[in-house]
């Protein structure tokens, strides 16, 4: 994670930007660059098949497939999950520790350093956004220097779940107003790889940003919004031209 | 028609006092294969604190299996000591006497070992000072009071320190016993810890008001430990998990599983201790009569729980019962668990016969908690699998050899610390089996004789 | 049989007790009548009342709310009293024995609770599209018919007790007063009992079965009336322990209820050697326990529903809590509470005639306020439109409905029929227990116990 800087003043932040992300999933080709992306931002350990066999691979943001109706009238579906950003989070009053809480700007945010590992936020994270180091990650020798240095390595026994790339947020707004940040001038990793531009990323303090347009889009909706979560991800449903 | 065998003070004191005073050799083999268990457990502790705590089976999603079953059923266990002492010594209930002690003891033992088990399963349990103790002014950070896991551990102490205080309380009188009985340096640590104790009326009387408060500021204690672990759950917002029943659900299963650890408990003591003057088939009768109310308010609850949980017909709440009932081999678990704590013991002790029978209660009071912890067990890792139609990271646990290893650890871990204490101080407070001797009476109705008692008002 | 505790105990005979029954049973006096003609008018303003909701239908089902409050008070308080009996029995209390018949006689109201039922029963809403435990059975079978055929069930246990348990009594009464209609009823309800041995043991075990299975029947009833006229009327009702917390305050209603009727009996009745301090005293920690879980349930629900946060049931914290019922809500927490717990931690309290009594009065109030919020606030839900199934989430918040004066007439009748009923069956069956209490005495002795003398009561194993 980035050096805090201190901001002027919490209020001021707290009112001026709300991060938030689109996604559009009748653009989502499932092509996973954003996982990639995401892996090598933010210093997520390599998963090897056997992180996979035993059930403890990291992945930030994840490409899932689920099937929709029943054989044979059956459409495979993928939907990228990432940490949610609930507004209600069921992760944050659970945590004896502080080591997960709400920032003035929107962000679900993990604090690595007052984590004790109870891993009572991951058990109560409906949309299954939170990976816990079970051991100590370790990189190959050749990659040790693909590190990127604005980010915490995490070390063993501590949760953690994507940032919305904070590094990034915190380097593009440092000592700036939120006037002098234009739409869109950085992105999440995730965000930035994306080929067919189906994750938006953006400010929705900005009336005029682009992910605040989208929030009123007729194919809008939370995942889970059963549960009151209140995700600050948005996504936007795919709609089938062919067929119903 | 039976009749209550009296005993002398003198022959009290010397049965009570055997194991106290005389060291037997299948003690000293008892106490070191136990120990040798209790060792391989810390062992494994240090080897998951050295590599992580991926020796467990625990995975995404399934955070919590076998240290928070483990962490509730020992806090089940605890329960037993202030639902026999404290609810029979207020409601004066004579057959309590003989098993006071022990069930307060256990509550003791088995509250370290629950308390063990959140420690070893932290992820850095090296800095788990910043969530037990409030007092950090470094980090500028306090707990944070909305957390469940900040009202376990103030719950939990607090359960402790009482019931440590309740154990000594009810002590003091025997220590005296022993002080005088005693020589040398044992003589001196007993004198100490004996406060001084003569029996005079007003020692007896403050003793009797301090047993008698502790039980009622207890009973809250009690009531609230479970029920904060139960909140722990029901808080959450994890499908089966999220429901309110869950707190007296927790607290009446606990009753059941700890009432039936005192019933084995009774009866092995009984055997290794040869207690069969202080212990017998009436008192082992009344816990069964007991057990059976209480698995039946149990019963009730479950089926509360069931019933409601499919009340909304949600179908991730479903699809966790389904997982749970239907689907092996956690259905093949779910089974056990309803035979063993409930359709198995539950009608046998509607006999009078195997309610009197030291055998019997034996093992359908060790079946009922082999059954809680699976029950726990159920209630914890099926809910956080989550095999539901829009989840989508289903895994399964599977305990590990070195989570089977700290369990077993923490069984042999409380009967090692019993056994060290059963060393030191007597297993049958001696006071009250002499309070209940000067106590009893008969009345003649007809031409039989029914025991009687002298009620204190 | 109060008990001194410096003076010798005296210990009186069998006989002494029973011919004072059976005079206090025997003397109809002027005060009687006059109390039971006011019932009887209050019941009969209630039927006023009830003819008038009637008059509107049953297409408004929040006209019903009080109807079915008053339904459930009384079916919670009144009928859960041969609970404290049939509990007191199997845990061999030997201070039950003047109190028990009292209970007991107080399960003839279930006759007019069970006819209450089946309007409140008319009231509910189809079951289809909406959720309940009787998944999908038709809708006659199972509210109606289910719903009748517990609580017939549980009135119908009950009634076997009263009757069971009152024949040696009747047995008496029969040969008392042989002449009189009373006698003559006498003659037929005691089926020649003649007090041999084989009776006497059919009597025994029959109050241990029937009263283990009222036991178990009862917490039945009151997990339908929780889900069939409170839950399911209610989006996004999940509340698992809403029938205990129910069962819960229905027992401290009827500890209450005893209590109340202990103090009437001992005041205006002169039953002052039966319903003495002990039983007071005894009945006062119960209601302290009950009080103490009322709040531990309560709390237990709130918790959850407060943390989870989920849309159903902030909405129903609004409803229920916050916001349309806040002041029922504080006025049973007072009443159900706060106030045992403020008075009856004291023991001086505890061991007195006024303290138990005056809480328990609360109690009872608190009940039927608590009683109000539980069923007028959801008979207030407005049906979804025709044909739609019903939501999870209440669509918007219903107001807090007060009483109508049909509803106060309904509410005032209700419970005077009940206690009207409680004093007429008073008269057929004795409201102590002749032979309860005489089997008592021969359990007794007095000894002397180091300084004093203390009574000594024998307790089989």
């Amino acid at each position: 994670m980035a050096t805090q800087t201190k901001p002027q003043s919490a209020t001021d932040r707290s009112t001026a930007f709300k991060w938030s992300m689109v996604i559009d999933l009748d653009r989502c080709t499932g092509c996973e660059a954003c996982v990639v992306a995401c892996q090598s931002e933010n210093n997520v350990p390599i998963n090897e098949e056997s992180a996979f066999i035993e059930g403890r691979a990291f992945e930030w943001i994840r490409l899932e497939r689920y099937w929709e109706g029943e054989w044979p009238d059956i459409k495979a579906r993928f939907i990228p999950v990432l940490c949610q950003h609930c507004e209600n989070a069921p992760c944050e009053p659970v945590c004896p520790v502080y080591a997960t809480y709400h920032n003035n700007e929107g962000l679900n945010v993990q604090v690595y350093n007052r984590c004790v590992g109870t891993r009572y936020c991951g058990a109560n994270c409906p949309y299954h956004a939170r990976q816990f180091n079970f051991w100590e990650p370790v990189w190959p020798e050749d990659l040790r220097h693909q590190l990127n240095p604005d980010v915490t390595v995490r070390t063993r026994g501590v949760m953690e779940k994507c940032s919305m790339c904070i590094q990034r947020i915190r380097r593009a707004t440092r000592s700036k107003t939120p006037s002098d940040i234009p739409d869109g001038a950085f992105n999440p990793a995730c965000v930035q790889a994306c080929p067919t531009s189906a994750m938006t990323f953006g400010n929705l303090n900005n009336p005029e940003s682009k992910v605040s347009k989208l929030q009123n889009d007729e194919r809008r909706y939370h995942m889970f919004e059963h549960l009151g979560t209140a995700p600050t991800t948005l996504y936007l449903k795919q709609v089938d031209t062919h067929g119903a | 028609m039976y009749y209550r065998r009296t005993l002398t003070e003198a022959q009290i004191n010397q049965q009570l006092l055997g194991t106290v005073l005389t060291t037997p050799l299948w003690w000293i083999v008892l106490v070191s294969l136990l120990g040798i268990v209790v060792a391989g457990a810390v062992g494994a502790v240090g080897w998951m604190i050295n590599q992580g705590l991926g020796v467990t089976g625990l995975r995404q999603p399934v955070f919590w299996g076998f240290f928070i079953t483990n962490f509730i059923f020992w806090v089940g266990i605890s329960h037993a000591g202030v639902m026999i002492s404290a609810i029979l010594r207020l409601s004066q209930a004579e057959w309590r006497r003989p098993m006071v002690r022990a069930a307060e003891t256990m509550t003791v033992f088995a509250l370290m070992a629950s308390l063990a088990m959140p420690l070893v399963h932290a992820g850095r349990p090296w800095r788990i000072f910043y969530w037990v103790f409030p007092y950090d002014w470094a980090r500028g950070i306090w707990p944070d009071v909305r957390s469940p896991l900040v009202w376990d551990p103030i719950a939990i102490t607090t359960y402790l320190t009482s019931s440590m205080l309740f154990v000594y309380t009810a002590l003091i009188p025997d220590l005296a016993i022993i002080r005088d009985r005693s020589t040398g340096w044992r003589r001196s640590v007993y004198g100490a810890l004996s406060l001084g104790w003569h029996g005079n009326p007003r020692q007896w009387k403050i003793q009797g008001f301090a047993g008698i408060l502790l039980s009622a500021l207890i009973l809250p204690v009690f009531v609230s430990v479970h029920s904060i672990v139960s909140w722990d759950f029901s808080v959450s917002l994890v499908p089966s998990w999220h429901v309110t029943i869950f707190a007296p659900y927790f607290v009446i299963g606990a009753v059941h599983s700890g009432v039936s650890a005192v019933v084995t408990l009774m009866i092995i003591m009984r055997k290794l201790y040869k207690l069969e003057n202080f212990i017998w088939e009436e008192h082992i009768d009344a816990l069964a009569r007991l057990l059976m109310v209480v698995a039946l308010a149990w019963m009730f609850l479950f089926w509360l729980d069931l019933v409601f949980a499919l009340w909304l017909r949600e179908e991730q709440e479903i699809t966790v019962w389904m997982l749970r009932m239907f689907e092996p081999p956690w259905s093949w678990l779910f089974f056990l668990f309803f035979m063993f704590s409930f359709v198995i013991p539950v009608p046998l002790w509607m006999f009078r016969r195997v309610r009197r029978s030291f055998t019997w209660m034996l093992w359908t009071s060790l079946l009922v908690n082999f059954g809680m912890f699976l029950e726990r067990f159920l209630i914890i890792v099926p809910a956080l699998m989550r095999k539901g139609p829009q989840t989508f990271t289903y895994a399964t646990y599977r305990p590990s050899p070195v989570e089977f290893t700290i369990i077993f650890g923490t069984i042999a871990l409380v009967c090692f610390l019993l056994l060290i204490f059963s060393k030191f101080f007597p297993l049958i407070p001696l006071w009250e089996e002499k309070e209940g001797q000067l106590l009893i009476d008969h009345v003649k109705v007809g031409n039989v004789y029914v025991p009687a008692l002298v009620k204190e008002h | 049989m109060a008990h001194e505790e410096h003076a010798i105990p005296q210990v009186p005979t069998h006989q002494e007790i029973a011919s004072d029954i059976m005079a206090r049973f025997q003397n109809v006096n002027q005060r009687y009548w006059s109390w039971v003609s006011l019932l009887a008018l209050l019941f009969v303003g209630g039927i006023v009342g009830f003819v008038m909701r009637l008059s509107d239908g049953f297409d408004d089902r929040s006209n019903w709310g009080y109807y079915t409050a008053t339904l459930s008070f009384l079916a919670s308080t009144f009928l859960a009293m041969p609970i404290i009996s049939a509990g007191l029995r199997l845990a061999k209390a030997n201070w039950r024995r003047p109190l028990t018949r009292l209970t007991e006689n107080m399960a003839i109201t279930g006759v007019l609770i069970w006819f209450m039922l089946i309007p409140a029963l008319i009231a509910l809403p189809p079951t289809e599209g909406r959720l309940s435990v009787w998944f999908d059975f038709p809708h006659w079978m199972a509210f109606r018919g289910g719903n009748l055929m517990v609580w017939g069930t549980v009135v119908l246990i009950g009634l076997f007790l009263l009757w069971l348990l009152a024949v040696p009594d009747l047995a008496a009464v029969r040969d008392h007063m042989p002449a009189s209609p009373r006698g003559k009823l006498a003659r037929v309800l005691s089926v020649g009992w003649t007090g041999n041995t084989r009776q006497w043991r059919v009597l025994h075990s029959g109050a241990l079965l029937f009263g283990a299975f009222y036991l178990l029947l009862y917490p039945t009833l009151q997990t339908l009336l929780q889900a069939d006229f409170q839950a399911g009327l209610l989006p996004g009702m999940k509340d698992a322990i809403a029938p205990a917390t129910a069962l819960i305050n229905a027992l401290q209603g009827a500890v209450g209820l005893t209590l109340v009727v202990m103090y009437v009996m001992r005041r205006f009745g002169g039953y002052e050697r039966y319903f003495g301090i002990d039983q007071f005293w005894a009945l006062s920690k119960p209601l302290l326990a009950f009080s103490l879980l009322w709040f531990y349930f309560w709390w237990g629900s709130f918790i959850t529903f407060w943390y989870g946060r989920q849309p159903g049931e902030s909405e129903l914290i609004r409803f229920m809590v916050l916001d349309s019922y806040r002041y029922p809500l504080m006025v049973s927490f007072m009443l159900n509470f706060i106030g045992p717990l403020v008075a009856l931690v004291w023991n001086p309290v505890r061991r007195s005639i006024w303290g138990p009594t005056i809480v328990g009065a609360g109690v009872l109030v608190g009940a039927l306020v608590n009683h109000i919020r539980w069923y007028v606030a959801p008979f207030s839900v407005p049906d979804p439109p025709a044909g739609e199934a019903w939501p999870h989430v209440l669509p918007e918040i219903p107001a807090g409905q007060l009483p109508g004066a049909a509803d106060a007439l309904i509410v005032v009748g209700g419970i005077a029929g009940a206690v009207l009923l409680f004093m007429l069956i008073n008269k057929i069956i004795p409201v102590v227990s002749m032979w309860e209490v005489g089997e008592g005495l021969r359990l007794v002795k007095v000894r002397r116990f180091l300084a004093r003398y203390a009574m000594v009561i024998a307790k089989s194993h």
